[in-house]
């Protein structure tokens, strides 16, 4: 898989298709890959892809980096079922030109979240890292352990419903159509059975474990403001310390801006330094979304955002009668 | 050198919390930081790391700094007791002496007067820091690049050696040497005051203790790879300052406070007032230059608009600046931001990369 | 907590709601004295950090008020704000706010009676349930 998608990218980008090529290379911690940026033909066998491939590369097309829109030139983005989403999502709002990106679509297994290998490991560290027909194998000193990829990963992925792109230029082997996942609304429903005080004390064993760093926003692929509501100070919207309502609020109005937005990647919760569960809000923002809007995010990038829209018969029944 | 059997760890920590509040790794959700603890049973003693820094024991994320209401200004109050640190790293050891240098040592303002900080100096100035040796370092680990080691005293007042069975403890500063003075002291009159005693059960270390001691030392060391030579490289990266280098080595930075916020020896904070009516605070909280506010003027103007300005600030600061200010890196190895970096940004290759670097302004 | 009066916010659009209750007041309709109004263009610019930093500060009730649906001054303000508090409610009831906190209303210019209902029902709804204590600065749980 990985020589056929190297042999694309050589060719790509050796015919001139594309100017540079967004995708993974081995990181330096044996759990980690890391984004690598491809321009030229020689460098394209660093490229990896594998269950340590956990960011979305989609992210460096709109953020600070801007390597993809400089000039306008035209760009390869390697990507998973929910990167795909994303890029599906930048050509909706218009943040990128569908002409000038190739989507290269993998084939995704999901991606570990490396808390819960590390938990496996029982605090012996991982040194070395493989993977073979859905088991993986960790190595270390006194550490030799394989177990089910499906104990390992990222609790996105135990609910993805779209694992490979619907939007793509190239595919690296056949995509696999979307399928439900009933996997999917399990830890809403769950949380949704205790009580209005539970579920408040919950939020806030959460929140409070937050520093206020920001990668969560940082990694996420729909955070794209060039200013962020946090970072405004005239007027200044919430307080900056890590003090309990203050982030819960940064966290739900950030979640509020993702809405219909979201595609549930997992980049912020595998980036979260302190481990929060970040997406059981998303999850049930994009719900909602769906159910009353019939809208999911980055299915089409001809369609209008869910947000960005409105229908005249609307259900509101949440509005006092 | 003195010996604790770990059957008395927590007769000791009993004992240590009686005249400290005493701060040891605790892990709690799955993520450790140093805590306040009572006894032994808290401390979680199979980290090598705590995913927190420990800086937050003297330097809080959030601290008030004073209170205002109608009445006046109130400061907030000192805390009765020293502060006893067990179990911090010789890298986080370190740090907290870097960042006394900031924060501790008095530098002259404007008007001719000296300025030391005292929301720092009344937390570290009378603490008590017992340094842990590592034994088995981590792949991440890179404190032997910056002077520093597994087994290394320095800036500790007590030096401890985890030996299996026993803790080895090694009086490193005068105000260490005082404490093991006082609790070989106690084990001697353990007839007069038995609270005392149970806490003090220390011994003198015996031939074979040293050994050990010095075995793990040797092995602990040998675990870490040949460290590059840094030499110069604080002219290094001014040298190439105006390179496209940075572009290179920070494309994949998202530009979060991940690094910063776990970083033992970041310092940078801001400071807000938050106040509603005639009553509020004034707090000091961590900043990072990461963020693009950190650095906007109130013109809108931004001297560091770029990803690349930010993530060169953070590089500059650590390895050349504060070279120019203090004389040392400000960085001790400890290696927490390549563990959470989102993107997998490895400082060590953004090091070594500036020193193969051989395009216009290096060497 | 016998004298105890709640705190509500009441997010008035211009065009409507808030000449609503102009007209309750010219009418002489009597309503609860605890709604604190802020004038807003269109219900469509309410940001839901304004309705979260509302009971970040401390109202123990919040109501946001805007044309009825096709009437609206900009012709799609309201439908856009519909989309959004759409979410927000379900999410703020999903996070453990009581769902009486937050209410929202259409309320045209000529209905100063219901007006002077709907603040009667969301102050008694408030009542009910007490005073904020949830994501209000500065309140210990």
């Amino acid at each position: 898989m990985i020589e056929e998608l190297r042999e694309k990218v050589k060719k790509l980008l050796a015919g001139g298709d594309v100017e540079l090529v967004i995708g993974w290379e081995k990181g330096s911690q044996p759990l980690s890959s890391t984004p690598v940026f491809i321009d030229s033909p020689e460098e394209a066998d660093r490229l990896v892809f594998d269950s340590t491939c956990g960011n979305n590369p989609a992210v460096y097309s709109t953020k600070d980096a801007r390597r993809l829109v400089k000039a306008g030139k035209k760009v390869g983005v390697v990507v998973k079922g929910c990167d795909a989403r994303s890029l599906s999502l930048y050509v909706a709002e218009k943040q990128v030109k569908r002409d000038n990106i190739v989507i290269i679509g993998v084939p995704c297994r999901g991606v570990l979240d490396s808390d819960k290998v590390e938990e496996l490991a029982g605090g012996r560290e991982v040194l070395e890292y493989s993977e073979q027909d859905g088991k993986i194998t960790v190595r270390g000193k006194d550490l030799d352990l394989t177990f089910d990829a499906k104990d390992v990963l990222s609790a996105s992925c135990l609910a993805c419903i779209y694992p490979d792109a619907k939007e793509y230029d190239i595919f690296i082997g056949e995509a696999r159509d979307g399928k439900p996942n009933k996997e999917q609304n399990a830890a809403i429903d769950e949380f949704e059975k205790l009580s209005s005080e539970e579920r408040w004390k919950r939020m806030e064993e959460i929140y409070s474990k937050c520093i206020r760093c920001y990668a969560c926003r940082n990694v996420c692929p729909s955070c794209y403001c060039n200013e962020c509501f946090v970072d405004q100070n005239d007027p200044q919207w919430i307080g900056k310390t890590p003090e309990i309502t203050d982030t819960m609020i940064f966290h739900i109005i950030r979640n509020l801006h993702v809405a219909g937005r979201c595609v549930e990647c997992g980049a912020c919760e595998r980036a979260c330094p302190m481990g929060l569960d970040l997406l059981l809000l998303n999850r049930k923002a994009a719900r909602e979304v769906e159910e009353r809007f019939g809208y999911v995010t980055g299915i089409d990038s001809g369609e209008k955002p869910a947000m960005a829209d409105f229908r005249e018969d609307e259900k509101q029944n949440f509005i006092m009668g | 050198m003195v010996r604790l059997e770990k059957g008395k760890f927590d007769d000791f920590i009993r004992s240590l919390a009686e005249d400290y509040i005493v701060y040891a790794a605790v892990t709690t959700g799955g993520k450790s930081s140093f805590k306040v603890v009572a006894s032994a049973g808290e401390i979680d003693e199979g980290r090598l790391l705590t995913d927190r820094s420990p800086k937050e024991i003297f330097f809080p994320h959030s601290e008030v700094l004073f209170e205002y209401d109608e009445d006046g200004i109130r400061e907030t109050e000192k805390a009765g007791k020293p502060i006893a640190v067990w179990g911090l790293r010789g890298c986080d050891v370190k740090s907290l002496a870097m960042l006394d240098k900031v924060f501790g040592t008095a530098r002259q303002m404007p008007d001719n007067e000296m300025f030391e900080d005292p929301y720092w100096k009344r937390k570290y100035d009378n603490s008590l820091i017992f340094g842990l040796a590592c034994n088995e370092p981590r792949s991440s680990c890179f404190c032997n690049w910056l002077g520093g080691g597994p087994h290394s005293e320095d800036a500790s007042d007590i030096f401890v050696i985890d030996a299996g069975d026993v803790f080895l403890m090694q009086p490193v500063s005068d105000k260490g040497k005082a404490f093991i003075g006082k609790m070989t002291d106690a084990a001697g009159a353990s007839a007069q005051d038995e609270k005392r005693a149970a806490g003090a059960s220390v011994a003198k270390a015996s031939g074979a203790d040293e050994k050990k001691a010095a075995e793990l030392a040797s092995g602990a060391r040998a675990m870490m790879a040949e460290p590059p030579d840094l030499d110069g490289l604080d002219e290094r990266l001014k040298g190439i300052f105006h390179e496209d280098i940075w572009e290179e080595m920070s494309a994949k930075c998202v530009n979060c406070g991940a690094c910063a916020f776990v970083c033992s020896t970041c310092h940078c904070f801001d400071v807000q007032d938050e106040g509603k009516g005639g009553k509020g605070k004034r707090i000091r909280i961590w900043d990072s230059c990461m963020f693009p506010i950190f650095t906007r003027e109130a013109s809108g103007h931004n001297p560091r608009p770029l990803s690349r300005d930010r993530f060169k600030q953070r590089v500059m600061h650590k390895y050349s600046y504060f070279v120019d200010n203090y004389g040392e890196s400000l960085c001790t190895g400890c290696g927490r931001c390549v563990i959470v970096c989102p993107v997998g940004v490895d400082i060590r290759e953004v090091i070594k990369r500036v020193l193969s670097f051989e395009g216009k302004g290096a060497r | 907590m016998k004298d105890w009066q709640p705190k509500i916010l009441a997010i008035l659009c211009n065009w409507c709601s808030y000449a609503g209750a102009d007209l309750a007041g010219v009418s002489r309709i009597q309503y609860p004295p605890n709604i604190r109004v802020v004038r807003i263009p269109c219900s469509g610019r309410v940001d839901p950090l304004f309705i979260m930093k509302s009971l970040q500060s401390g109202f123990d009730g919040v109501l946001v008020s805007g044309c009825h649906p096709g009437d609206c001054h900009y012709l799609s303000g309201n439908y856009v704000a519909r989309r959004r508090f759409a979410i927000l409610k379900p999410l703020l009831e999903f996070i453990g706010i009581e769902p009486e906190r937050v209410q929202f209303s259409w309320i045209s210019a000529g209905e100063g009676e219901r007006f002077a209902e709907v603040m009667t029902k969301v102050t008694n709804d408030v009542k009910k349930i007490g005073p904020a204590k949830r994501l209000v600065k500065g309140v210990q749980k």
